[in-house]
Parts: C-alpha cells; structure tokens; sequence
C-alpha cells in the first residue's frame, strides 16, 4: 500500500488522470485490457484476497449483463449472429457492449483504488494551494463530521433514558430526530464559538498565511513526473500514426500491428502496471531483505 | 522587568453592576508558576481573558495592563497573538483542523513562517511532548488528555513568552490532568517559561507553584506562596469556601490550627503529623462490629447484575465480563475506575441504553427485559450523564423542565409544584429562566440533576458528577446526594474522584479488568488500598489506618492529642 501511495500528491493526481483519460475517451481493446489489467492488479495488491474475490465475481456478473444487454438494444453492425423478433443481434454490438463493459470495470477498480491512495489530507493539500482558504474549510469540515455524529448519538441516547419520545411509533421518531437534530445544532453553534476563539488566540486572520503541509517533492516524484510526461509525448506520437484509432460499427476494424504498434502497447502496459509493480517489487524486496538476516 | 503588570484593573460586563474584576492589581515576573484559584464566577475566566487580548471581552475596562513594559492595546497584532499563548478549558473545542500534524502548524500558518522553518518547529515540537507517535493521526480519533496535549503544543510551536491556562485539566481523568500539569512543569523549569494557571485540581499544583492568587467576587484576595497562603487564608478568612478546594494536608493543617509550617505535599504532611501529633494507641477499626455478610435477599435490591457479559460488536473484544453487582435499595454505591475501563458502558447497560449478550438485569427485582416502551425511565431510573449539556433540548431549563411533565402525565399545578420543590432542594431557583448553555459547569450539573429528580426515580444513576466542578459545587452536589438519600433514592455513581467517593458512599468497589472487584465499606475498601486511595488516607495511614477523609484525620489527631515536646 504504502509504496504508489508514498509519491507526492500533485505526482498521484497527474498519474490518475492521464489513466482515467485513456481508459474513458478510448474504445481500442488492447488498451482497455491493459487497463483493467493495471486495475485489478493493484487493487489486489493492496487489498486482502477475500475483498479481490468478492469484486471479481461481483464484475463478472456485471460484465455480462453488460456486454449482452448492448445488442439487445443495438443493432447496428454488418454481421448479424441471429434474429430476435426481428432485430438481428450483431457480432459487432456483442463485441461493443464487451469493450464498453471492460472500460467500465477498469475505471470501477482504479476509482476503488483512487480512495485508498488519494486520502482526504493529500485532497485538500492540492486543492489548497490554489485556494487556500478553502482548504482551511474543508480541513475543518473534516474534523467536525465524526464530532458532531458522536454528539448526536449521545443526545438521542440521553433523550433515550429521560423517556421522552421513545416509542416505536413513526411519529414519536420522527419527533425524536427533529429534536435531537435541534439540540444538535444549538450545542455546535454554542461550541463552535470557543472553536473561533482558539484560532483567534493562534493569530488567525494575521496578515500573510502560509499553508504547511507534510508532502516533500523528492527526486523519485520528479522522476515519475518525467516518465509521466514522456509517456504522453510518446502516446502523442502513436495518436499521429493511428495506432490508436478503433472502431466497432460498421465492422470491426482490424487491431493496428507492426512495430510500431507494439511499442506503444508495451509502453502503456508498463504504465498502467506500474502502480502494482511497484507493491509487488517492494513486497519481494522486503522478503529478500528478511531473508538475509 | 516583569512580563505581565496589572494595575488597578477593573471590568464590567455591559448591562451589568457588578464589577466581573475588581481593582486587580499584580505582577508577574519572567520565569514564574503562578496559580489563580477562586470559586467558579469569581471572575478568574475573566480576568485571564483580559490578558489576552484576540480573547478579551466586550465592556468597560478601566486601570492598565503591561506586557513588557508596553500597554497591552498598544501591541503590534503579531506580537499579541505569538507571545501569550492561551490554553481554554475545553479540549475538544479548541481543536480546529482535522489532522495532528495540521492542528500544530495552524498557528506557524498563521504568522506566515515559510514551510522548512514550520517542518522543523513542529517536529520539533512534537518530539518534546511525545506526539510524533500519533502525529499522522485524525484530531477525532484521540483521547481527552492526547487533545489537551495537541492544544498545548500547538500554541508552545508558537514561542509564546507567557502561557495562560485556563482550567486546562478540568475535564480530563485523574492520570492524564497529572500528566499534563506535569507537562507544564516541566516546561517551566527546563524553558523558563512563565505560566499563568486557573485550576481546581490544587493538590498537584501547589507544590509547583511559585505564587497563588486568590480570587473572590472579582477582586483578589491574596497573592503570596503557596506555603504563606496556606496559613494566611485562614487566618484572615474564616471559613472560605475556598478553604474546601485546598490540597488535603494544608486543610489537615488548618483545622488544626497547629503552629508549624504549613505542608504542601503528602510528604511534608506525614511529617507534620510525625512532628506534632500522638499515634494512635490500639489501632482499632472504627466498624467494632464487622458488618455482617449476609447475602441480601432480592426484595433489598435496587439493580442486581449477575453474570454480564458485553460488547459493542460481535468482532470488539468485551468490555463486560461477567459483572456482579448488588445494590441495595437506599444506599449510595460508588464505582471507582481509571479511564476507559467500561465504568460509562456499565452504566449505559443498566439503564438499557445498551443490551447484554450474556446475564441477567433485575431494576427493583423485575427483569428489566420486562419493563414495556420507556416505563423503565418513569418512576424508576433515571441516568444523569457524563456531559449535562446533553440532556438539554429547550431555550431555558424552566421549559425543559415542563417537558417533563408532559411525558409524565402531570397535571399542570402538580407539575410546577414538583418543579418549584425541586428547584429549592437543589437551590437552583434563579437559574430557572436562563438558557441552559449560559450556565457554569456546576450549575449545568445541578439543573440536569433538577431534570432526573423531575421523573421521580426510585434510582439515580451518576456518570462523573464531580467532573470539572470545583470544591465548593463539589461539597453542594454531597448535601443534595446525602438528601436524597435520605429519601430513600437508590444511588449508583461511577468516577474517578476517590475523596468524593470517600466521603459520600456507603459501600464502593473498583472496576478493574471488565469486572466489578472488592467491593467493601470506604472504610475498609480505602484503608486496605495502598495507591488508590485518599491523600488524607495516604498522608495519615502511618499512624491512624483507618481515617480516610480529611475529617478523620483532623478528629483523630484531636483525640490522641499533640505530642509533648
């Protein structure tokens, strides 16, 4: 877990959306595949087997609902496999609906991921430098949730004891929450006064605010930056050569080849593995290091 | 030069007559531990928020105060905010951000240090106070006292000169408010730097304490060392209330009216009693008869645990495990524990809040199972919580109050006969018409009481009624408890405060290790314990085992007489 994760966060963000962008504004099969590859792998590799096997029979399922519901509905395509009340079901609607199911599913697994890696700290420290006080906002926002639902769950339990509005009707529920809700928001308007207090006391609104943060941009971050950006230089290159041009309707064109082509594809197979990669690399490192001692 | 001059300082809030401070004058030089003590509203909280000038509040001041030297309106901004440093009572709310490491660098954010200087300071920082363990940590996740700690360093990244501390323990256990005030201490005597502390809790501060202030109706009584306070509030104020919040063996030595030094600590104290008094001849427990261990039947009961095993979650481990437990009807039974052992989770069981997996609970020999939808909570129980300002729902008390009475079906000349008897029992009657978060602590405490006598419980459960309370509200809360009692209300309460516990249970136990254990008279339960005990136990025991309370002390020493030298 903690070696993708360790990058700087500016380095995470750019990565993410150079696979999100691919995977979404591309049909070519090989780079899908590859994405979902790169998905899979390293969801699996920072999570616990019992978790991979439940999402895998989960997409499974999803897969084929998906790739068999397209031609039920579409029915472009020059190649019909059979008649349905007489619609033809196509050979290229069924390979459509499977490629659209295979882009939806990778970015499923890399979005799982995104949660794990990206966490709320790393959010705000982005999105603070280019507004400040909004990271500040945001900060406390974070902190408040989990104090005002434990507040809120004292409350009720208190109100609970005193007897008061405790049946199970609807009605004496519903009472219930609208007063506890009430209560709620005196006690965090009464608070968060001493909240203000405090800040103030620690010199808030001074002129010149700084934002710290604990991220360092080392020298692998700018390294992976560099990659990332000669990779795009190079995904540029096969863009001009039509090496990723792909299309299903009205007949399926044929998958570009060449050396060309196989370049590219290696190239972003090695990226979009990278992030497992780099988990499994350093969990075998780590078993060779405590095997030599 | 003194850091802090005050002279002749006055403050009146708007609206108001009376004067909050009055006429204060004092100083304080650099490098000292000054402890304010006074009872709540003496207008200690005032007077503190003064010296800070982002903190201090709307109304008419008159007389000066200096900082170095330079009137404190006169401070550039920068100035004010960093060098005086203020630390509130409350350590939930002072937190602002949602991270450790943030919470720390929000003030170095503030003042504009560039990232590097702000990455050494904190850690820095952070070494010194032992946060670097949870430095990644969320502010949520910590307990009261780690809080209170962040609060702390947070405004110590900052360099202040002068630090001011407003009851800064007052809500935390026993152990982590020692660790804290440790903290200080060790602060002032390895930085130099000068503290300026409110607090109630003043066995552990005096002994460090280079100066006291006392503090009545605004204006300040005494300003000397601990050890000349200690004899010169006695002498020239009989009968202080203040004279209640003194550490054990400095009210030991005043009752005595002995001529000696007066003692700070339990040491000094033990060799007080050594120096001056007789020991006792033949020990004797002051029980001659042993009460008789006789099992009670189930009619004597008031809630009778057998066997409870619980937890919050199949996967948690249990916080219950096979809790015993028998109180009998019309007694006080105090539940002493250190912090987190399950003492509010037993109560939460009790009252039905939570459900055991394993054993049985009879409220009043019924099994509590078989109380239908909330009768439970009429007539029969009623759980006073941890935290009063959760039981407050209404825009004054005297509303809450009448809520009550419709979820009890009283008529309404029944019901503000109800309210204005219980008003006077608890003397609360002034406090009727406010709004319920403009009360003290203590008078928070009382109301919500006020509320839990409203449902006429036949048992009353406490969680930490003396927490964050002074000594005077401390000796009130006793004479409403030892009222009630006499009414023949059933008492169960669970806290930390062992003199409290001492001086009003009947019977007490400890929790320890998910289990109710030792349960006995304070007598024999306190004067059988060697660490957990009272300071006028731990000060006396070398010569009179079996004094627990400060009382006890001072009576036997009467007894036995003063040694002849």
């Amino acid at each position: 877990m903690d070696h993708f994760s360790s990058y700087h966060p500016s380095v995470l963000l750019v990565y993410y959306v150079i696979v999100l962008l691919l995977t979404m504004f591309t049909v070519h099969p090989v780079l899908l595949v590859c994405s979902l590859l790169g998905g899979i792998l390293f969801f699996a590799a920072t999570n616990p087997l019992k978790a991979l096997g439940k999402n895998l029979i989960f997409y499974l399922f999803l897969f084929f609902l998906l790739a068999l519901t397209n031609p039920i509905f579409n029915h472009r395509g020059e190649t019909p496999l059979f008649f349905m009340n007489d619609n033809p079901v196509t050979l290229e609607a069924i390979l459509y609906g499977a490629g659209v199911s295979v882009m939806l599913i990778g970015i499923m697994f890399w979005c799982k991921c995104y949660n794990q890696v990206m966490t709320s700290d790393k959010f705000v420290y982005l999105f603070g430098k280019a507004i400040p006080k909004l990271s500040l906002v945001l900060s406390m926002a974070l902190r408040f949730i989990p104090v005002f639902k434990s507040q809120m769950k004292k409350i009720s339990q208190v109100q609970k004891t005193m007897g008061l509005y405790t049946s199970d009707s609807l009605t004496d529920r519903v009472i219930g929450s609208i007063r506890t809700l009430s209560a709620l928001l005196t006690w965090c308007l009464e608070n968060s006064i001493e909240t203000a207090d405090s800040m103030k006391a620690r010199g808030y609104g001074l002129k010149g605010r700084t934002n710290f943060s604990i991220f360092c941009f080392r020298m692998d971050d700018g390294i992976l930056l560099a990659a990332l950006g000669a990779f795009l230089c190079m995904s540029g290159v096969g863009y001009q050569q039509n090496v990723f041009e792909f299309y299903y309707y009205p007949s399926v064109s044929p998958i570009p080849t060449g050396a060309g082509a196989y370049l590219q594809y290696s190239i972003i197979l090695v990226m979009m593995l990278f992030p497992s990669i780099l988990e499994i690399k350093g969990r075998i490192q780590w078993k060779l290091l405590r095997a030599k001692i | 030069m003194e850091i802090i001059k005050s002279e002749d300082l006055s403050f009146t809030y708007p609206g108001q007559e009376k004067r909050a401070v009055d006429s204060v004058s004092f100083k304080i030089l650099p490098g000292e531990f000054v402890v304010i003590c006074g009872e709540s509203g003496c207008g200690k909280t005032t007077l503190l928020k003064l010296l800070k000038r982002e903190l201090s509040p709307n109304g008419t001041l008159e007389g000066e105060i200096y900082y170095m030297g330079t009137r404190l309106g006169e401070l550039d901004d920068r100035t004010a905010a960093c060098e005086i440093g203020y630390v509130m009572q409350n350590p939930e709310n002072q937190v602002v951000t949602d991270k450790v490491w943030h919470e720390l660098a929000f003030g170095l954010e503030n003042m504009g240090v560039p990232t590097p200087e702000i990455r050494r300071r904190v850690g820095e920082m952070a070494s010194f106070f032992g946060i670097h363990e949870w430095f990644q940590k969320e502010t949520s996740q910590l307990s009261g006292g780690q809080k209170q700690l962040l609060n702390l360093a947070s405004i110590m990244v900052m360099q202040p000169r002068i630090l001011i501390l407003d009851e800064p323990t007052s809500q935390l256990d026993p152990i982590a408010a020692a660790d804290f005030i440790n903290t200080l201490h060790k602060l002032n005597r390895e930085l130099g730097l000068t503290i300026l502390l409110v607090e109630h809790r003043l066995e552990e501060v005096f002994p460090i304490a280079d100066k006291v202030a006392v503090m009545d109706r605004g204006r300040l009584l005494l300003y000397d060392t601990p050890r000349i306070i200690g004899s010169e509030l006695k002498e020239k104020y009989q009968n202080h209330p203040m004279l209640l919040g003194l550490p054990s063996p400095m009210r030991i030595y005043q009752q005595l009216d002995a001529r000696d030094d007066c003692p700070l600590t339990i040491r000094e104290g033990r060799d007080f009693l050594t120096r001056n008094y007789q020991k006792e001849g033949r020990i004797q427990s002051p029980e001659r008869e042993k009460p008789v261990r006789h099992r009670e039947k189930e009619e004597e009961l008031a809630v009778h645990l057998k066997n409870i095993w619980f937890r919050y979650e199949r996967a948690l481990p249990d916080i219950l495990a096979g809790v015993d437990l028998r109180v009998r009807k019309g007694e006080i039974f105090s539940i002493l524990g250190g912090n987190g052992s399950g003492k509010t989770t037993l109560l939460s069981v009790i009252s039905g809040q939570n459900k055991a997996y394993r054993g049985g609970i009879k409220i009043f020999g019924k099994k509590i199972k078989e109380y239908k939808s909330g009768e439970l909570y009429r007539h029969n129980l009623a759980l006073l919580p941890q935290n009063p300002q959760t039981v407050f729902l209404k825009t004054s008390v005297a509303e809450d109050y009448k809520e009550i009475g419709k979820v009890m079906g009283y008529g309404k000349e029944e019901l503000e006969e109800d309210i204005a008897r219980i008003a006077g029992q608890l003397n609360i009657q002034e406090l009727l018409p406010k709004h319920p978060y403009d009360l003290s602590g203590g008078e928070q405490q009382k109301a919500a009481l006020g509320k839990m006598l409203l449902l006429k419980p036949r048992c009353l459960l406490l969680d930490e009624p003396t927490k964050g309370i002074d000594a005077y509200s401390k000796a009130v809360l006793r004479g409403i408890l030892d009222n009630l009692r006499k009414e023949g209300i059933t008492i169960l309460l669970v806290t930390h405060d062992v003199e409290f516990a001492a001086q009003i249970s009947d019977r007490c136990s400890l929790f320890f290790d998910r289990e109710v254990i030792s349960e006995d008279t304070p007598v024999s339960f306190f004067s059988n314990n060697n660490f957990y005990t009272t300071a006028a136990n731990r000060m006396a025991r070398h010569m009179y085992p079996y004094a627990i309370t400060c009382e006890d002390v001072v009576a036997l020493c009467r007894k036995y007489g003063r040694k002849s030298i």
